[in-house]
């Protein structure tokens, strides 16, 4: 491996790390606010991707479908949350796993319904279509820094809201001691729908940057559902900084993998995780 | 008395009878025959999930390794050009999986709750790769069994596998006696130390039982289970594939499970049934399935807390 190849596959491994980020922070955010455990997390991805296909391809501008998709998204957040994810507060995890798989079941049946089971895909815009040459033959795509940027843009202001405001305040008291959070006199209720609501848009945000990137296919949720279950789980369950760090930890070995060990490639990350987890079964930042 | 519960009684009498005349209704036909047979393939894969999550307490979302495994296991072991004994097979492919279960379980067992959830998964989820990646195995296309084992026992040939009839007999017989075996096992000094570990470890430790050690044996004996279900259904339509062990094997069949109503032996059947009662009937009502499907199972989650199982012995219980 060359340096400049070695240097491209780096740079492939953060971008892939970061959206990864984006979409495990929302999951580990409701578990670790909530105790919600949501398989159905990985569909608000695969929705934010269709969303901006749709929009794209009637509106012809990327900025105005993502900001619609994020509204959209948004606005499924808050709904799923009223109806159903407010029945989960005081069950089990066994009934949060079938409720978010009923979830998923409906997800993918109204994306067939609505959009076709067709592979679907939109250009990257024109103002981001260029690549940066990096040597005499090699090149790097200037969308997929404009992804990474805006990610790394996204998690600081996650890392923001969370440690310098008042709601950010609310939802680390809420991890810590609901109880005690809903005495004060805050509207708990509230706090959850906000928290849920943002995890969704955050993962659709990621499904729309990835739009141009991938073929939008129907399933593409539930595979980047379980390799933010892997994130999650290295990281700690619950803990921002711990799915920050695995995402890239997470992005980065993969991407190495599949140049380095072809044949074993996609099992590399799960054998990461057994690793990780026999070391320290409670995931790297865990409290 | 083996069944004590009325409602337990109740489903045997009722069930088995019932499926034992089942060919006689449906009368050779076989495409029905094939799909109650995998019915029933799939009640027993349940039930060995049912042990584990209903009895010990223990959730897992990657029982579908061990379903695949039983097939791959075959694959791997049986010569491709004669026919092998089944019943000696059946005995290699428990105790291979046993042995599998033994190192999977000593390692996920160190964890508890969600992150089992999540540690399960990722182990299924590194066979389900190592098979659909190999050229070996087919990738995920799989492989092809192409010939049926035989059947004799001291030198009596019990069933014909390539006949339709006597492969649902052969399923239905290790149902009811995987049915029998769960129970024996729960009704004895060991079942009812597993039923303590599942209430409340820490007094269970404090008696002096050693709650890994428990734990560790039912995941083994319901991971063997589990790789038999799975070796039946590779019988079945002579094939193995990697989607036998994907993680939606596994949410299906605890989908099935909290449908029928975990912790009582025979919801495990109900849920399966129902399961797929459902399904065959969505599916023929519209292309999009899913979406009833799924609604169907987030009402079910909302409103029925006990499953099918729990629902009858309401009914049962407010009768007498």
């Amino acid at each position: 491996m060359t340096t400049s190849l070695f240097f491209i596959q780096l740079i492939n491994g953060l971008q892939y790390g970061l959206l990864l980020f984006l979409i495990a922070s929302g999951l580990t955010l409701v578990f670790g606010v909530m105790g919600i455990l949501n398989l159905a997390h990985g569909s608000m991805y695969m929705v934010g991707a269709y969303l901006a296909w749709y929009f794209f391809t009637h509106t012809d501008s990327f900025l105005l479908s993502a900001i619609i998709s994020a509204v959209i998204a948004l606005s499924i957040g808050i709904l799923v949350e009223r109806t159903l994810i407010r029945q989960l507060y005081h069950r089990n995890h066994l009934d949060q796993v079938l409720l978010t798989i009923g979830m998923i079941f409906v997800f993918n049946a109204l994306q067939s319904l609505l959009w076709g089971n067709d592979p679907q895909g939109i250009k990257v815009p024109d103002l981001l279509s260029g690549s940066i040459p990096l040597t005499d033959t090699l090149s790097y795509p200037v969308y997929r820094i404009f992804v990474a940027v805006i990610c790394i843009l996204l998690a600081a202001a996650l890392y923001y809201t969370i440690n310098k405001t008042r709601l950010g305040m609310l939802i680390r008291a809420g991890e810590s001691n609901r109880e005690m959070v809903e005495c004060l006199g805050i509207n708990i209720s509230r706090l959850y729908t906000i928290v849920f609501a943002i995890g969704v848009m955050l993962a659709a945000i990621a499904g729309v940057l990835s739009a141009p990137m991938v073929s939008i296919v129907p399933g593409m949720g539930e595979h980047v559902l379980i390799a933010c279950f892997v994130v999650v789980v290295i990281g700690g369950m619950g803990s921002i900084k711990g799915a920050f760090v695995a995402a890239l930890l997470v992005g980065i070995v993969d991407t190495f993998a599949a140049v380095l060990l072809p044949s074993i490639a996609s099992m590399v990350v799960y054998i990461l995780m057994a690793l990780i987890l026999l070391v320290k079964p409670k995931g790297l930042f865990s409290n | 008395m083996l069944f004590q519960k009325r409602s337990e009684r109740l489903f045997i009498w009722i069930f088995f009878p019932l499926m034992l005349m089942m060919p006689l209704f449906l009368d050779g036909n076989i495409f029905y025959i094939n799909k109650l047979s995998s019915i029933l393939i799939f009640a027993l894969f349940v039930m060995s999930l049912d042990y584990l999550v209903g009895r010990c307490g223990l959730i897992t979302l990657g029982h579908a390794m061990f379903y695949g495994l039983g097939g791959y296991i075959f694959y791997i072991i049986a010569p491709q050009n004669e026919a092998v004994n089944f019943w000696v097979y059946t005995f290699y492919i428990c105790v291979i999986s046993a042995a599998i279960a033994l190192i999977v379980g000593f390692l996920v067992l160190r964890t508890s709750g969600i992150y089992m959830i999540m540690i399960t998964l990722a182990i299924a989820q590194m066979f389900f790769y190592y098979f659909s990646d190999s050229m070996e195995f087919g990738g995920i296309d799989g492989v092809f069994l192409y010939l049926k084992p035989e059947t004799s026992f001291l030198g009596i040939k019990m069933f014909d596998l390539d006949n339709p009839t006597h492969f649902y007999y052969l399923c239905l017989f290790s149902l009811f006696n995987t049915l029998v075996f769960f129970k024996v096992i729960m009704a004895s000094k060991f079942g009812r130390v597993v039923d303590a570990t599942r209430e409340n470890p820490e007094r269970t430790t404090a008696l002096g039982y050693n709650v890994f050690v428990f734990r560790l044996a039912s995941y083994v004996i319901a991971s063997a289970l589990g790789a038999y279900a799975g070796y039946l259904f590779s019988m079945q339509y002579g094939f193995v594939n990697p989607s036998m062990l994907s993680w939606q094997t596994s949410g299906t069949a605890l989908v099935m499970l909290i449908l029928g109503g975990m912790g009582s032996i025979y919801g495990a059947i109900l849920g399966t049934f129902a399961y797929e009662g459902l399904h065959y009937f969505f599916e023929h009502l519209t292309e999009h399935w899913m979406l009833f499907m799924g609604s169907a199972i987030i009402l079910m989650v909302i409103l029925l807390k006990k499953g099918i199982a729990g629902y009858i012995e309401k009914l049962l219980e407010k009768r007498s």
